[in-house]
């Protein structure tokens, strides 16, 4: 017998109409009408993580058999959960742990692709200054890989080390990529001395935070960030092509700063990196509760200091038509 | 013979706090001693030079750009260096003593504060535009903030050599690192759990500025130092943190047990004269180069940024309804 207690997901949406009950959750949207829609609104109050299937079907005076399927195609579609008695005991298979992290991702990167900032590019509603910004801070992002790469390599465990040392190995040299593209634009001095938008250091030092914390937590936030780079698929490799045309129109200027951020995406499709996530969560030990919780909180933030990384860019160059932000002196404040 | 140094590698631009236009098409600009008015040819002069002036142009380009000669270029920056726009950068001193920075510092400190409040947050919370959710956001970030001093005071100690100098951030830490609950108590005043509160997560904003605090207490003690003492300055002036907590408390029926801790958290800081800190830090230092004072200045500038930054997330995420007060952690077995 199933002593499972059944619980609405907390970040499920629901909403009632006279006839139906919409559920929302991350992309999903399910609609429930008629029977099931008012067999669901009375169990509603229930699904608290408090009460059994028979003692609600009691309580409601309903047939346990129709609480019963219902609850099973809900849970099918992830709207609601079953907790057991021995939950936080319980662990999660790095295969299922990977499956689960996509879909979160996908969800959490959903304000990170539909940010504004993006749209103004490719119409050429941006400024100068939030263009060279947004290269600039990217360049910030991509050097800081010899802060959070490092660190991540540096406090690897026996298992993540050898992931995390070719990891920082193989990109540490990225940013210079970006370098030479800045270069047609600004002196070389300037571009290293260039200081970047709190909110970029909000990320590197985000990454540089969970990469000494936990490795494995620190690999999941960035895969995060590196399934915004993924270009396996013939719409994501569209869609960043017309990204890129779009910026040649529109910014004439920016023609080399853009070969740059082509020769990123290359490098990176060399590596060859898309499917090392995959691999690494099968290779680890079943994850105890407390650090699937924190890999999938690392992700999280990931994707939230994304959102602030872009939101800099948009809000500071659209005020301060300076770029490069250049470091201060004793006369300079 | 060496080469010739270029107009852009002589003068330096300075920084603008605030620039409000004029009628006349000008520009009033201000600067952190003084305030200077531009005409409409001078500002849009003003402007193109201060955004080339970081630019990989040659004179040539430049003269083009701007339509000018060398000869008339140079004029113009002379100008602005009298104006105090620009500065020459022969006049950096080499070095300089720890009290002779700290007068530089406090020289700043009002126009860094300035923009550090600059945010409409604070005008929309006075204004009566605000929310008791607003504020309660703000609390419950500002606790945040307060407790993860133990991630960054005690690292500074860790991270310094100069043994009066540890010594005196050691103290501070100890008289500091339990203040988080003061701000649990005005939010238990507000009706929240201790366990709500204490399990909450904070927002990522508030995170960026410990963070940050953990990179200047990684990398310089005095680049700490600084930060700590910009954060103390925003607390010394009773008068305005007064009418903040005065005319919130009324305007949104927060009660008086609500705001009285955070009195009482303000009081024991000026008793404790953590303001003064950063000059006794400064009075153990023989010398600072002027590379590493720039740093140093730096740093307070971009913790001026953070507060800034840290301002505007609390506002985006406590002005929307749907979000979860506290904030959760994400848990995918309930989540």
């Amino acid at each position: 017998m199933n002593v499972a207690i059944p619980v609405i997901r907390r970040s499920a949406r629901v909403q009632r109409s006279d006839h139906a009950v919409v559920l929302r959750y991350l992309a999903d949207e399910i609609t429930l009408e008629g029977r099931a829609a008012a067999l669901f609104s009375k169990m509603l109050p229930h699904l608290d993580g408090k009460t059994h299937l028979e003692e609600m079907a009691a309580q409601i005076q309903e047939p346990p058999g129709h609480l019963r399927t219902l609850a099973d195609r809900l849970c099918a579609v992830g709207v609601l959960t079953f907790t057991a008695a021995d939950s936080e005991s319980q662990t999660m298979t790095g295969e299922q742990f990977y499956h689960l992290h996509r879909k979160y991702c996908a969800h959490w990167l959903r304000p990170v692709y539909e940010h504004p900032l993006w749209e103004k590019m490719v119409t050429g509603k941006a400024t100068r200054a939030q263009v060279i910004g947004f290269a600039f801070e990217k360049y910030h992002y991509i050097e800081g890989a010899y802060e959070h790469m490092a660190i991540a390599a540096a406090n690897a465990t026996p298992e993540m080390m050898p992931h995390l040392a070719r990891h920082f190995i193989e990109e540490y040299t990225h940013g210079d990529i970006y370098r030479n593209g800045l270069r047609s634009l600004f002196r070389d001095e300037l571009i290293v001395a260039a200081q970047p938008l709190p909110s970029t250091r909000a990320l590197v030092n985000f990454l540089s935070e969970s990469a000494a914390t936990s490795s494995f937590s620190y690999y999941a936030g960035n895969e995060l960030l590196q399934l915004t780079e993924n270009t396996s698929d013939a719409g994501a490799r569209g869609s960043i092509a017309a990204f890129y045309q779009a910026l040649r129109r529109n910014y004439p200027y920016t023609a080399k700063l853009i070969d740059s951020f082509i020769a990123h995406t290359r490098a990176d499709q060399k590596l060859g990196h898309e499917d090392v996530f995959h691999k690494m969560c099968r290779s680890v030990p079943p994850l105890s509760r407390r650090e699937v919780c924190d890999a999938v909180n690392v992700a999280r933030s990931t994707a939230e200091h994304l959102v602030l990384f872009l939101d800099g860019i948009d809000r500071h160059y659209e005020r301060f038509p300076t770029v490069p932000r250049l470091p201060g002196d004793l006369l300079s404040q | 013979m060496g080469q010739q140094e270029t107009t852009q590698q002589r003068y330096g631009v300075r920084r603008v706090f605030d620039a409000t236009p004029l009628s006349n098409g000008g520009m009033s600009l201000c600067l952190s001693d003084r305030v200077v008015e531009l005409g409409r040819r001078e500002w849009e002069l003003y402007s193109k030079l201060a955004e080339w002036w970081p630019m990989r142009r040659s004179q040539t380009e430049w003269e083009e750009g701007l339509g000018l000669r060398s000869d008339q270029i140079e004029r113009i920056a002379a100008k602005l260096d009298d104006a105090g726009l620009l500065y020459r950068r022969a006049d950096i001193p080499e070095a300089l003593t720890g009290v002779e920075f700290h007068r530089r510092f406090t020289a700043v400190l009002q126009s860094w504060l300035s923009e550090a409040f600059s945010h409409p947050f604070w005008e929309r919370m006075m204004s009566g535009n605000g929310s008791k959710r607003l504020y309660t956001g703000w609390l419950i970030e500002l606790y945040h903030y307060t407790k993860n001093a133990n991630r960054h005071m005690p690292l500074s100690c860790a991270h310094t050599r100069e043994k009066p100098i540890k010594a005196m951030r050691a103290q501070h830490y100890a008289e500091e690192w339990n203040h988080y609950h003061y701000f649990m108590k005005a939010l238990k005043a507000l009706g929240y759990t201790e366990q709500a509160i204490g399990q909450s997560v904070p927002l990522p904003v508030t995170l960026a500025l410990s963070n940050f605090m953990r990179q200047a207490a990684r990398e310089d003690v005095l680049a700490y130092s600084i930060c700590s003492a910009v954060l103390e300055g925003t607390t010394t002036d009773r008068r305005s943190y007064d009418s903040y907590y005065a005319k919130t408390a009324e305007l949104y029926g927060v009660p008086p047990d609500a705001v009285d801790p955070i009195y009482a958290h303000l009081d024991l800081d000026v008793q404790y004269r953590h303001s003064d800190l950063f000059l006794e830090i400064l009075r153990t230092v023989d010398t600072i180069p002027s590379a590493r004072a720039g740093r140093i200045l730096d740093y307070g500038h971009q913790l001026v940024e953070h507060i800034w930054l840290w301002t505007d997330g609390i506002e985006k995420y406590y002005e929307d309804e749907t979000s979860p007060l506290p904030r959760r952690p994400f848990d995918p077995f309930i989540d």
